[in-house]
C-alpha cells in the first residue's frame, strides 16, 4: 500500500470544519476515499462535496443582502 | 456625506504563507524554489491590477525577502509614481533564504523574537528599505506589534506614522481552528483604527503622553458579532477567508456575505460622527494557483477581484474613500481625539438570529453588550489599568499578547447553565416573593444615542413573568461618558401589573481574569466593601465567603495580576452592597448591589475601572 497524498483539490475534513476545525485530508488511492487524519471521517469527493453543504445550514442569511440605511437603531 | 475609508494593502511576499506547504506537499521544504518565487510575484501582480482597474490606490508593503528582489522592487517604484501607491514595509513575509541564513530561526512573528533580535531584524529590514529606495517608509506592520516595538521603532525611525498593530480576537480560536498549532494569541483589541498607548498596544492612548506616536490599524476588518464567536479567519474583509468559511453558495460562487459586512462598517459611521474604515489585506498564499482547500484559483481570483469591484463602485458612487496607511494616518488624527470612543451597534448578517452586540472601546476599556442577553456585559478588558505585558522570547508571555480580560463569557461560562458555579457577565436578576429571573434571559434590541460626551444604549423594555402572578415591565438604559472609565447601568420598572408590589434587584458582576479559557491562580485578589470610612476586606482564599453592608457606598476587587481595580457604587431604595468569594470549582469573584423597586422607579450603578496600584 503507497502512502497517501494530496487529492487534487485540497479539501477539508467537513465533520472537523462543523466544529470550527481546519484539518486537511489525505487522499488514500487504493480506496479511492479522502480520510481525516484527526477524527474517523472518511469519505468519497462526492461524499466530501455533499458534506460541505452542512456548515452552511448555520448561515440563514448567507443568500440574503441587507439595507443598513433602512435599519432603525 | 459619510464615507468609509479604505487602506488596500499588499505585499510581495515572495515565499508566502501557506503556499510553500500547499504547492510543496511531497517536496523538502526549499524556499528558493524558482516556481514559487516567480508564483508569488505573480499574485502580487494580480492584486495590485485588481485594485487599480478599480480606481483604488494600495499601500504595498514590501517584506524583507521582496528587498531582495530587483523586480519587486521595481514595480513598486513603478506603481508609487503611476498610481501614488504608498511603498510601506511590512515585518511580515520574513521567512526566505537570506533570513534563515542570517538569524538560524525559522521564526517568522515579530513579536516574538526576543527584543534583541527585535530590534536586530528592525534595523536589518528598515536598513534594506532604506538601500533599495533611498528612504525611510512611514508605515508599516505585522499582525501583532508590542509596545516595545513600536517604541523602538518610533524613536529610531520617527518618520513611521502607522502600522498595522492587531489581528482582532486572533486567540484561543485560531489556535484551536488550527488544531492547536496557530501561535497568535491577541484577543482583547480594538477593531478599528486607534492611537496606541507606549506601555501596551491594545490599549489606546488617553492623552499625548501615552501616545506611542504612530496611528494603529487592524489586520482586516472583522464580523463583531461571527469573529466574536467563531474562527476569526473566516469572518472579514478577507474575500478568501469568507471562503475559507464556506459562506458563498458552491453552485453559483456568490457571497452576499462579502458585501454585508463591508456595508455593515459603512453603517458605523452613524455611532462614530460620521467616520467609517475598512482594512483588505490578502497575503498572496490566499491567491495560490493550486487553489486554498477546496476553493480553486479561478473562485479565488474571482472573490479578489469582486471585493475590489465592490470597493470601486462604492468609490464611484461618492460612498467610499481610499487612502495609503500613512494618508490614512494624518486624516485619523485630523478627525479624532484621543477619549473618543470607537462604536459599534453591530447586528447578526449571517446566521440570521437578528441578535445585536455593541462594542465600546476607548483608552479605559472594551467593553461589549449583549442584547440578545439583556444588555448584559459579555466581555470587558480594562484598559484603565495600562498594563505591562511584554511578548516575546525573553518574557514571561512568549506568544500571548492578549490583553486580559475581566469578563469573556465564552471563555469563561456568563451566564450559567449548569448546576454549579458562575461564569463571568455583568448583568441583574429580578426577584419577587422567592423567585428570581436573570435579565440575561430577556431578549431585546438596543437604539444608540449620542448626548453631549455619553454615548447611550437604550433597550427596549422586557417584560418579566413571576408565576406568582406578578408581571413587570423593565427597561435598561447603559451609558458610557467618555474619558471617565465608568459604565452607568439604570434600570427602571416601566410598569407593573401591580402597583403597589415592590421587587429587588441584585446588580452583578461575575469577574476572574486571563487571558484564555483557563482558569489562573485568584490567590492574590482582594475584594472589599466600603461604607463610608469603614471598609470590610475579604483576601481570595477559595473559601466561598461573601459579605454585605446595608448603605454601602463601594463593592470592589482588586485583581494585582492585571493591575487593575473595579469597583461598583450604587442609587436607589434599600442598596446594599456585597462581595462575594468563589471556590476552586468556582474560581470566579462577585461585585454587586441589591436594592429595591416599585412601579416608576429606578435603580443605578456605575462600574468603574482603575488601574490598581
Amino acid at each position: 500500500m503507497a502512502q497517501a497524498g494530496k487529492g487534487k483539490l485540497n479539501y477539508r475534513c467537513p465533520s472537523c470544519f462543523l466544529r470550527e476545525l481546519d484539518i486537511d485530508m489525505f487522499f488514500d488511492p487504493d480506496k479511492g476515499e479522502y480520510y481525516c487524519i484527526r477524527c474517523e471521517y472518511t469519505g468519497t469527493e462526492e461524499e466530501v462535496r455533499k458534506a460541505n453543504e452542512l456548515p452552511r445550514i448555520r448561515y440563514k442569511d448567507m443568500h440574503k443582502r441587507f439595507d443598513f440605511d433602512s435599519m432603525d437603531d | 456625506m459619510d464615507k468609509l475609508i479604505l487602506n488596500i494593502i499588499h505585499r510581495p511576499e515572495m515565499v508566502p504563507e501557506y503556499a510553500e506547504k500547499v504547492t510543496g506537499h511531497g517536496k523538502a521544504e526549499d524556499l528558493g524554489r524558482k516556481a514559487l518565487l516567480t508564483e508569488s510575484l505573480d499574485i502580487f501582480k494580480t492584486q495590485q491590477e485588481c485594485a487599480h482597474k478599480n480606481g483604488l490606490k494600495t499601500t504595498i508593503q514590501m517584506t524583507y525577502a521582496s528587498l531582495f528582489n530587483d523586480e519587486a522592487v521595481s514595480l513598486a517604484k513603478e506603481h508609487h509614481e503611476k498610481y501614488g501607491d504608498e511603498i510601506a514595509l511590512t515585518l511580515l513575509g520574513l521567512p526566505c533564504e537570506q533570513f534563515r541564513q542570517k538569524y538560524k530561526t525559522k521564526d517568522f512573528c515579530i513579536w516574538m523574537f526576543s527584543m534583541e533580535d527585535k530590534m536586530a531584524i528592525v534595523d536589518d529590514v528598515f536598513g534594506k528599505f532604506y538601500e533599495r529606495f533611498g528612504f525611510y517608509p512611514e508605515s508599516t506592520g505585522s499582525y501583532y506589534m508590542d509596545a516595545e516595538l513600536i517604541n523602538y521603532i518610533k524613536g529610531k525611525y520617527p518618520m513611521v506614522k502607522c502600522a498595522v498593530a492587531t489581528c482582532w480576537e486572533e486567540g484561543p480560536k485560531a489556535y484551536h481552528t488550527c488544531n492547536n498549532s496557530w501561535y497568535t494569541f491577541m484577543d482583547g483589541g480594538p477593531w478599528a483604527p486607534w492611537i496606541p498607548s507606549k506601555v501596551n498596544t491594545h490599549a489606546p492612548a488617553a492623552n499625548e503622553e501615552e501616545d506611542s506616536g504612530i496611528v494603529a490599524i487592524p489586520h482586516l476588518s472583522r464580523d463583531l458579532i461571527a469573529c466574536y464567536d467563531g474562527n476569526g479567519s473566516n469572518f472579514g474583509t478577507h474575500p478568501q477567508n469568507v471562503l475559507r468559511g464556506m459562506i458563498y453558495d458552491s453552485k453559483t460562487w456568490e457571497y452576499p456575505y462579502l458585501y454585508n459586512l463591508i456595508d455593515q462598517y459603512r453603517h458605523l459611521a452613524k455611532y462614530n460622527n460620521g467616520y467609517a474604515y475598512n482594512m483588505m489585506f490578502v497575503g498572496p498564499g490566499w491567491m495560490n494557483k493550486m487553489g486554498r482547500w477546496e476553493a480553486p484559483y479561478e473562485l479565488l481570483l474571482k472573490s479578489y477581484e469582486d471585493g475590489c469591484a465592490y470597493y470601486g463602485k462604492l468609490k464611484k458612487e461618492g460612498k467610499l474613500v481610499d487612502m495609503t496607511m500613512a494618508e490614512f494616518a494624518d486624516h485619523y488624527r485630523s478627525v479624532k481625539s484621543y477619549t473618543e470612543p470607537e462604536c459599534a451597534l453591530w447586528r447578526d448578517i449571517l446566521y440570521g438570529s437578528d441578535k445585536q452586540l455593541f462594542w465600546y472601546c476607548d483608552p479605559y476599556m472594551r467593553a461589549c453588550v449583549n442584547m440578545d442577553q439583556g444588555g448584559a456585559i459579555v466581555d470587558l478588558r480594562p484598559y484603565a489599568a495600562k498594563l505591562e505585558w511584554p511578548v516575546g522570547i525573553g518574557t514571561p508571555h512568549i506568544q500571548d499578547a492578549s490583553y486580559p480580560f475581566l469578563i469573556q463569557e465564552k471563555y469563561r461560562a456568563g451566564y450559567f447553565t449548569h448546576y454549579a458555579g458562575e461564569g463571568t457577565i455583568r448583568s441583574a436578576k429580578i426577584c419577587w416573593n422567592g423567585e428570581e429571573i436573570d435579565l440575561c434571559l430577556c431578549r431585546t434590541k438596543a437604539h444608540f444615542s449620542q448626548e453631549g460626551k455619553t454615548r447611550r444604549l437604550t433597550l427596549d423594555p422586557v417584560e418579566i413573568v413571576f408565576a406568582g402572578g406578578l408581571t413587570v415591565k423593565v427597561q435598561t438604559v447603559v451609558s458610557f461618558p467618555e474619558g471617565e472609565s465608568v459604565i452607568q447601568i439604570e434600570r427602571k420598572v416601566l410598569e407593573s401589573s401591580d402597583p403597589t408590589a415592590q421587587v429587588t434587584i441584585n446588580e452583578y458582576m461575575v469577574g476572574c481574569y486571563g487571558t484564555t479559557e483557563y482558569t489562573e491562580d485568584m490567590s492574590s485578589l482582594t475584594l472589599s466593601l466600603r461604607t463610608g470610612e469603614d471598609v470590610q476586606t475579604l483576601p481570595y482564599e477559595y473559601r466561598c465567603r461573601d459579605l454585605t453592608a446595608p448603605g454601602a457606598d463601594e463593592a470592589a476587587c482588586v485583581v494585582p495580576p492585571i493591575r487593575t481595580r473595579v469597583s461598583m457604587t450604587a442609587e436607589g431604595a434599600d442598596k446594599a452592597g456585597y462581595v462575594k468569594e468563589g471556590y476552586a470549582f468556582s474560581p470566579m469573584f462577585t461585585i454587586g448591589y441589591t436594592g429595591t423597586l416599585r412601579e416608576k422607579e429606578g435603580f443605578t450603578t456605575w462600574l468603574k475601572l482603575e488601574r490598581a496600584n
